[in-house]
């Protein structure tokens, strides 16, 4: 039994995670049907940018959450204009001129960091590194539990500014038909610019809770992009809400079959859930996906 | 009609003259040697510590005017291929180092997967090859006959550590639990783990596998709830850091931390500060050896400082091993009195003399089996079980090989 609950309060927990990562991913992919390759580069990189800040300026990297937010929040919006004309024009397939651009971005960053950061893994700790609350025989560690906050309370914010606020409502027209929204005096283009400096200054954001948990180099964004993927299709494509659900079930997924059946069996599990949920509800486990 | 057989014969020219041009033998008076190994992606920082073992033996034997062969000197120039880290760019890697660059011979890449993908290459085009890291023991049973390998497989020596477990600590813990990463070295580990656990007595509690990237805690967690006295993992360096990261967030407190590669590295040290006390590990190869020899560096303290002052960091063993691939090149180079470039003739030769070679490096004997199930691996290096002690890793033995006495059982981690 102790085990039992433990494997869930883990899987709740590597839930948690994914949710931070996937969220701004599942934002970008509603609203502007970019399938963004670089997402696992923006954790990669938030990772880099709070390593490097503690290491100039010290105090606790968790400090340094809204100042990670604004740098990619600017970053994103730098960048956007590139993606914008990758996506618009005379394109044949805006979704795949975007994919690809992603990508190239993707190996950019990557090739980047290694030149810059050096192939060496980095680690940093906060004050709640190491740290747990124990629940009798029950360990939940305080640095992951931070994490499922984090998620849960993004994902909230991001659902109140989309759900309740005008600019939120404008965003969600958008998503759902560009022409009509621009005929109504949406500029199409700014929308676009904010909703991917929001994706990549949360997912850029989440880098340096990633990082204190696991290890900093050029090279592990890729497992998080794999995450994302698997998250927006379970969630249903562009279904915000659904994302809290996906993570969940990523999560515990993992945990469950990691201790019951066997760890080698992780990514199979993962992969059937993915297919199963692709041939049998394309739009994602609630059907509210695009 | 006339224009048809112009164009005919201009095809037939160049498709006759062209290949003769590239197959012409160069002139040259220096070794061309290709190095493959992992520049970017996963394995960025252990394909790192190869090229610096390599490097440091380049650079040493040009600063000495080159390799000597009948008395004159030549240099050697290391020719570099990214294999990315995947085993697929790592056969294409070498394959445009051997057709393209004329390489006469090649130091292979990090990892034990990406070897596996070189050495049918090295066998195809029939070029020497040795690894100065790769440990998968699945490389020596394929028995490639191109390929060789200065670091013993890792089945032979990741023992030490539990060998000293059974017999240098008192009380003598009973049982292990076993985690291991899926890839070509790190399983091959944690059944090394598994066999001499066996061996020694230890009751294994879990035996698990998991793919490389994953989130481990479900894994540690499952471990915890057994209670082992003893936690192995088989692992690179990354998942070696994240698995005792997991180990202190779960409040998990075996007697003994084991690994294998990856403790070893100066990442692991620094990413893990006082978290990584008391781990053990093995190593076939340590600064503080006093094996004496005459080639290039005199002993390992030689070698310790010149890679200091060159790279700013401790060698560990795969640096050194990488180091001494170079060594036994240029000693079968010197036997075979071969000049540059080398010729098919002299390629199989430098395989027959690379057979033959038992010389004493800094980096201990290297000779390499001519049979059975590690033929062509450097088998007979006597491996070390080594611990984090006050930051610095010192050997705890097993037996005779002890300096130090090993730190048991482990304190918890609110005790430390």
């Amino acid at each position: 039994m102790e085990l039992f609950l433990q494997t869930l309060i883990d899987g709740l927990l590597i839930g948690g995670l994914i949710i931070v990562v996937g969220i701004g991913f599942s934002l970008c992919f509603g609203v502007m049907h970019i399938v963004d390759f670089a997402v696992g580069e923006w954790v990669m990189l938030g990772a880099f940018t709070g390593f490097l800040l503690v290491s100039y300026f010290g105090q606790d990297p968790m400090i340094y959450l809204p100042v990670l937010f604004i740098i990619f929040f600017v970053l994103g919006w730098a960048i956007y204009p590139l993606i914008y004309r990758a996506i618009s024009g005379k394109r044949h397939n805006p979704v795949l001129m975007g994919l690809v651009f992603t990508f190239g971005l993707s190996i950019l960053a990557k090739g980047g960091a290694l030149s810059i950061w050096g192939y060496h893994i980095q680690s940093i700790t906060t004050w709640l590194s190491g740290k747990s609350l124990a629940l009798g025989p029950i360990t939940i560690p305080a640095l992951r539990f931070s994490g499922f906050l984090f998620g849960i309370l993004i994902t909230l914010l991001l659902m109140f500014f989309l759900y309740k606020t005008k600019l939120g409502i404008t965003i969600r027209a958008t998503a759902q038909d560009r022409e009509m929204a621009s005929l109504l005096g949406t500029d199409v283009r700014k929308v676009g610019a904010l909703v991917y400096s929001l994706y990549a200054g949360v997912t850029g954001m989440s880098g340096i809770l990633i990082g204190a948990l696991f290890s900093i180099h050029a090279a592990m964004g890729v497992k998080y992009c794999t995450l994302a993927f698997f998250v927006v299709v379970l969630a249903g494509m562009g279904y915000i809400p659904g994302v809290i659900i996906a993570g969940l079930i990523l999560g515990l997924l993992q945990s469950f079959v990691g201790v019951y059946v066997g760890g080698r069996y992780n990514l199979v599990a993962l992969f059937m859930v993915m297919y199963g949920v692709l041939l049998i509800t394309p739009k994602g486990i609630l059907r509210r996906g695009i | 009609m006339k224009k048809g057989f112009k164009l005919i014969l201009s095809v037939l020219i160049l498709v006759f003259l062209i290949p003769q041009f590239g197959l012409a033998q160069e002139k040259r008076d220096f070794f061309k040697v290709g190095v493959v190994t992992s520049l970017s992606g996963e394995l960025a920082f252990g394909g790192t510590v190869t090229k610096r073992g390599y490097d440091l033996w380049a650079d040493t034997v040009n600063a000495l005017g080159g390799i000597e062969i009948e008395g004159k000197k030549y240099k050697v120039t290391l020719v570099y291929a990214d294999d990315q880290s995947t085993p697929a760019t790592a056969a294409v890697a070498a394959e445009r180092l051997i057709t393209q660059e004329n390489v006469d011979f090649i130091l292979g890449p990090y990892a034990s997967g990406t070897t596996l993908a070189l050495a049918p290459i090295a066998e195809k085009y029939k070029i020497p090859h040795i690894t100065g890291s790769a440990e998968s023991p699945l490389i020596w049973k394929r028995k490639f006959k191109y390929t060789f390998g200065t670091i013993p497989a890792v089945s032979l020596i990741a023992q030490a550590s539990i060998q000293t477990l059974a017999k240098d600590v008192t009380p003598k813990p009973k049982t292990v639990a076993i985690l291991g990463i899926d890839d070509a070295f790190s399983k091959f580990a944690a059944e090394a783990f598994k066999m001499s656990a066996e061996k020694e007595g230890f009751k294994v509690l879990k035996y698990d596998i998991v793919p490389e990237g994953s989130d481990y805690t479900p894994q540690v967690s499952a471990i915890k709830a057994l209670k082992p006295d003893i936690f192995a993992m088989g692992s690179h360096e990354k998942a070696a850091i994240e698995m005792i990261k997991i180990a202190k967030e779960l409040k998990f407190n075996p007697q003994a931390f084991v690994q294998h590669y990856g403790m070893t590295t100066p990442d692991f040290r620094k990413g893990l500060g006082k978290d990584a006390e008391f781990v053990l590990g093995t190593s076939v190869w340590t600064p503080n050896m006093k094996h004496q020899a005459t080639l290039l560096f005199k002993n390992p303290k030689e070698y310790a400082n010149a890679f200091k002052a060159k790279f700013g960091d401790e060698p560990e063993y795969t640096n050194a091993g990488s180091t001494a691939a170079g060594i036994a090149f240029q000693e079968a180079l010197r036997m075979i009195k071969a000049k540059p470039p080398l010729t098919q003739e002299n390629k199989d030769a430098l395989i027959s003399a690379l057979e033959k070679l038992n010389i004493m490096t800094f980096y201990g004997q290297v000779k390499f089996a001519v049979e059975g199930d590690f033929y062509h691996c450097n088998a007979g290096l006597q491996p070390v079980a080594i611990q984090y002690q006050g930051g610095k890793l010192v050997e705890v033995g097993p037996g005779k090989l002890q300096v130090v006495a090993p730190k048991f059982p482990t304190p918890s981690w609110d005790k430390r």
